[in-house]
């Protein structure tokens, strides 16, 4: 079993109805496939990341219209695959299946979303009612934020991280984002005292330590590490992978925080891989909210239970630190996507990996582990990544 | 009673008996009488151990905040009359944790450990909602 991811392309992220659906699929499909070095007719199989709350775009993928609108001709088979902000992951999955088996060669993995058109009232809507449950929470006036500001509060009590070394989680985000050009927040960073002057959306988080929805889209191709390397380019080769399930309800769960299930799906990764945490030049994190960079940190075995706030107000694991973290920025560095944050993850984790991701580059970035999750963090899934195979 | 907009909750056949109890100003929980087991929220069978033979336990209405958050917006429009809306998770001695709302309260003064007590609310003809809020 081998993944190799080859090629990449992405579309800035923005709040810009203009760019359709299709305009900015197209174009990442295109620019992928190209970047990979391959002939459109070489992809065997498209596996698409479901788009979350726009059901014509789901369908139109569900029901075979990438490969047709792209003249895929080499197309062999199809699918859409939906666990929310894990989907990306899911598609890594199958891709990984198909090619082992040899059913496909390669294969292209797009995403595409556009929240911009969609009114704010249905959004909110959305992702209060996608990951919640409709009798026990969603009376009470629970939020995606509301959920998540509960966790955050009790993780502040347990571990005793405060007010500024949370905002300071935001602001080093936010300094990932500054400096890339595909972060809605490129050029715009923000200060301790922005974060904490932000209006309070649902104690303890900030305006600044929400999500703020916006459009964009991104494609990937992959194909086995030895064609990987018959290739000769650059690529980010997958060495191992484990995955845990914490719960769909956040009220119910045993472990608030998802230690186990970071501790767990980075030590099956690990092993798979045959390295440990500390061969880890970048850590990827995907967790929406701020604790989240928090508490990966202690469950990954960086740090001890409730070290990690001081860790970020330090600084180190930002640009230029000696612990870099989530150099993709996050939903709340980056601009949420929907389904698209998790790809974003991936295509910064190649970035990285290749040398390609400028101002942003890790130094010596040759081993990057990358987490991401669905729902309201009902899962960690858990991939080792290298700039060379094993 | 004036219309109610907010969502309501959508019951389950296997759920009715809860909010029967909330309609007569009971909180009851969900327990198994195969391996005794606390269940919330309630389901079809036991999560533990399969079994259908369930059973309703009244609790005491006392509950503990394990954790709260305070809403001030970024809510549905419907729920904007409400703001800033209290969220918590309370743990009741009975052996569940719930989601709800604490009420009449300071929104300032809601702490993690406070000790709180059942508050029925009729929203509809049909639906009582059950809040928290601190015990004097
Ligand atoms: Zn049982």
């Amino acid at each position: 079993m081998s993944l190799a991811i080859i090629g990449i392309a992405e579309v800035p992220t923005k709040r810009d109805p203009e760019r359709t659906r299709w305009d900015m699929l197209s174009d990442v499909c295109m620019g992928a496939i190209r970047d990979a070095g391959i002939d459109k007719d070489d992809i065997e199989a498209v596996i698409s990341v479901n788009p979350m709350a726009q059901a014509q775009m789901a369908l139109d993928m569900a029901l075979g219209r990438v490969p047709e609108v792209l003249g895929l001709k080499g197309c062999k088979d199809i699918c859409v695959l939906n666990s929310g902000g894990t989907s990306t992951t899911n598609c890594l999955r199958l891709a990984k299946y198909f090619i082992d088996n040899g059913q496909a060669k390669f294969v292209l993995i797009p995403h595409t979303t556009v929240q911009s058109d969609i009114p704010t009232e249905d959004l909110i809507n959305f992702f209060a009612t996608a990951p919640l449950d409709p009798q026990w929470e969603y009376p009470y006036g629970v939020t995606f934020n509301g959920a998540m500001g509960l966790i955050t509060n009790r993780y502040m009590h347990d571990t005793g991280a405060t007010a500024e070394q949370m905002a300071s989680v935001t602001v080093t985000l936010r300094g990932w984002g500054a400096l890339d050009p595909n972060s809605i927040f490129y050029g715009k960073p923000v200060t301790l005292e922005d974060v904490l002057e932000s209006r309070m959306i649902s104690t303890p988080l900030h305006a600044k330590e929400c999500n703020f929805l916006a459009d964009g889209a991104g494609a990937m191709v992959v194909t086995s590490h030895e064609i990987a390397q018959e290739l000769g380019r650059p690529a980010a080769y997958e060495l191992g992978h484990g995955v845990r399930f914490t719960g769909a309800t956040p009220v119910l769960r045993e472990d608030p925080y998802f230690i186990k299930a970071y501790r767990e799906s980075s030590q099956d990764a690990l092993t798979e891989a045959d390295l440990s945490i500390d061969d880890m030049d970048l850590r990827q994190i995907y967790g929406a909210y701020p604790f989240t960079q928090c508490s990966a940190l202690e469950g990954y075995g960086v740090c001890e239970f409730g070290e990690a706030a001081a860790i970020w107000a330090e600084g180190r694991c930002g640009p230029g630190g000696d612990l870099p973290c989530t150099s993709m920025g996050d939903a709340t560095g980056r601009g949420h996507t929907g389904s698209g944050v998790s790809m974003a993850f991936y295509l910064d984790t190649v970035r990285q990996l290749r040398g390609e991701a400028g101002e942003r580059q890790v130094s010596d970035c040759n081993h990057a582990l990358i987490t991401t999750s669905g729902g309201s963090v009902m899962n960690a899934c858990t991939t080792i990544f290298g700039s060379a195979p094993r | 009673m004036s219309e109610y907009r907010k969502p309501l909750p959508q019951i389950q056949p296997f759920t009715e008996a809860f909010w029967e109890g909330t309609r007569n100003n009971k909180l009851l929980v969900q327990t198994c009488n195969d391996c005794d087991a606390r269940i919330f929220f309630p389901r079809r069978q036991c999560p533990e151990c399969w079994s259908k033979d369930l059973d309703w336990i009244e609790a005491s209405g006392k509950a503990e905040i394990y954790a709260f958050s305070v809403t001030y917006e970024g809510v549905e429009s419907v729920f904007r009359e409400d703001l800033p809306i209290v969220l918590a998770w309370v743990d009741l001695p009975e052996g569940i944790r719930m989601q709800t709302n604490i009420i009449d309260c300071d929104p300032d003064r809601v702490e993690i450990g406070q000790q709180v007590e059942v508050v029925f609310k009729p929203v509809t003809d049909d639906i009582t909602l059950p809040y928290f809020r601190p015990v004097a």
